[in-house]
C-alpha cells in the first residue's frame, strides 16, 4: 500500500478539534466526517482516512460523542454525534488552539520573516 | 473483509486491543473502504480504485498505531495478565466449588437427614432416583468445574492472541487447584447438627491428587494447543 503523506507533529488534538466542531452541528459518519474536514480545510490537513475510527471511538469512550447504527439508502452506519460533555471539551479545545494559533503568529510577525507572511 | 484488514485485526489483538474495539474498528474501516472505493471506481478502473481506496484508508502502520497507542482500548488480560490469567481463574473455581458445597450440603439435608455424612455409609439405606441423580449431577459438576475454568483460560487466551506464559501459568494454577481439592463433611463439627462441609486445596499429599492434577491439565491444554493460531507472515505496510 502507498504511503500517505501527513503531517502528524502538529496534528495532536487537532482531529478531535474539527470531529467536536463538526459533531457539534449534526450528526455524521465516519466517511462524511473525513469528506468534510477535507473540503472544509481545503485538504491542508492530510491524514490516513481510516485514523479518525479511534479517534471517534476514543471520544465516544470519554462520553464525549454517542454512536447509533441507522440505515440509509440501504446502507447501514454508524452515525456520531456530540454530547454536552463534547460541547464542553469542544470549548475548551478550540481555546487552547486559539491561543497557541495566536502565540505563534505573534511569534512569527515579530521574527526576522515577518515581511515573508505579510 | 479486504486482506489488509484481517492481517490489521491479528497485528492488534497480538499488541493487546480488546476484541470487541478491534471487531468495531474493523466494521468501519471495511464501510469506509468501500465508500472510497465506489468513489475511486467513478475515475478509475476496478483495481486501480481497489488500490487507491486502501492508499486513501491509511498505512497499515498508521491504522494500527492509531489503536494502539490509546491505551484505553487494551484489554485487561493485556494491562494486567496475572489478573486476568492468574488470579481470576482462582476465584472462579473458587466460586464453583463453594457452589459444588452448598449444593452437597443441601443434598445431604434434604435426601440424607440422618446420615452423618452425604459420602460412604448410608444408614437410611441405598439411594434412588431423583436423590441419585441430584449426587451424581453434584459429582460430574465437581469434575467438570475445573475443566470449565481452565476451558475459559484457554479461550481468552486464543481469542486475544496472548503470548503462552500467563496462560500456562493459569492452567497450572487451576490443574493444582482442581487436582489437590478436597471436600469433607461432618455432621459432628459444628452443634446443633446442622452438619459442615469444608474444603482444603494446594496440598499434594498422595499420588491420586497428582494423577488428577496432570488429567485436568491435559484436557485444559488441549484445547489451546489445537485453538491456538499459527503466527502469521511478516506484516507489510
Amino acid at each position: 500500500m502507498a504511503a500517505r503523506e501527513t503531517n502528524p507533529n502538529f496534528m495532536n488534538g487537532v482531529p478531535e478539534l474539527l470531529i467536536l466542531r463538526l459533531l457539534q452541528q449534526q450528526e455524521m459518519y465516519g466517511y462524511e466526517i473525513v469528506q468534510a474536514i477535507r473540503s472544509r480545510t481545503d485538504a491542508v490537513i492530510a491524514v490516513g482516512e481510516g485514523v479518525v475510527y479511534p479517534v471517534l471511538h476514543g471520544l465516544e469512550r470519554d462520553r464525549a460523542l454517542r454512536s447509533r447504527r441507522k440505515t440509509v439508502n440501504g446502507r447501514s452506519r454508524i452515525y456520531y454525534s456530540a454530547t454536552h460533555i463534547g460541547s464542553h471539551r469542544l470549548a475548551q479545545l478550540s481555546k487552547t488552539w486559539t491561543n497557541l494559533a495566536g502565540a505563534i503568529e505573534k511569534m512569527l510577525a515579530a521574527g526576522p520573516h515577518a515581511e515573508a507572511i505579510k | 473483509m479486504p486482506k489488509p484488514l484481517n492481517e490489521l485485526s491479528e497485528r492488534l489483538l497480538r499488541a493487546g486491543v480488546a476484541p470487541r474495539h478491534v471487531r468495531r474498528y474493523l466494521t468501519e474501516l471495511a464501510e469506509h473502504l468501500a465508500d472510497l472505493r465506489a468513489e475511486e471506481e467513478c475515475a478509475r478502473s476496478r483495481v486501480e480504485a481497489q488500490t487507491a481506496a486502501l492508499a486513501r484508508l491509511g498505512t497499515m502502520d498508521d491504522l494500527a498505531n492509531a489503536m494502539i497507542k490509546q491505551r484505553k482500548f487494551q484489554s485487561w488480560s493485556a494491562r494486567a495478565p496475572w489478573a486476568i490469567l492468574g488470579l481470576a481463574p482462582l476465584v472462579f473455581l473458587a466460586a464453583a466449588y463453594f457452589v459444588a458445597g452448598l449444593y452437597l450440603w443441601c443434598g445431604w439435608k434434604i435426601f440424607l437427614p440422618a446420615a452423618d455424612t452425604p459420602f460412604g455409609s448410608r444408614p437410611t439405606g441405598p439411594i434412588y432416583e431423583f436423590a441419585n441423580l441430584y449426587f451424581q449431577a453434584g459429582k460430574l459438576y465437581y469434575f467438570a468445574a475445573p475443566i470449565l475454568v481452565g476451558w475459559g483460560v484457554a479461550l481468552v487466551a486464543v481469542r486475544q492472541r496472548l503470548r503462552a506464559v500467563w496462560p500456562a501459568v493459569g492452567l497450572v494454577l487451576i490443574a493444582w487447584m482442581g487436582g489437590t481439592a478436597q471436600i469433607h463433611a461432618s455432621l459432628a463439627a459444628v452443634p446443633g447438627g446442622l452438619g459442615h462441609i469444608s474444603m482444603d486445596f494446594f496440598a499434594l499429599g498422595s499420588s491420586y491428587s497428582l494423577i488428577h492434577a496432570l488429567a485436568i491439565l491435559s484436557l485444559t491444554t488441549l484445547p489451546y494447543v489445537i485453538w491456538r493460531p499459527h503466527k502469521p507472515q511478516p506484516f507489510s505496510a
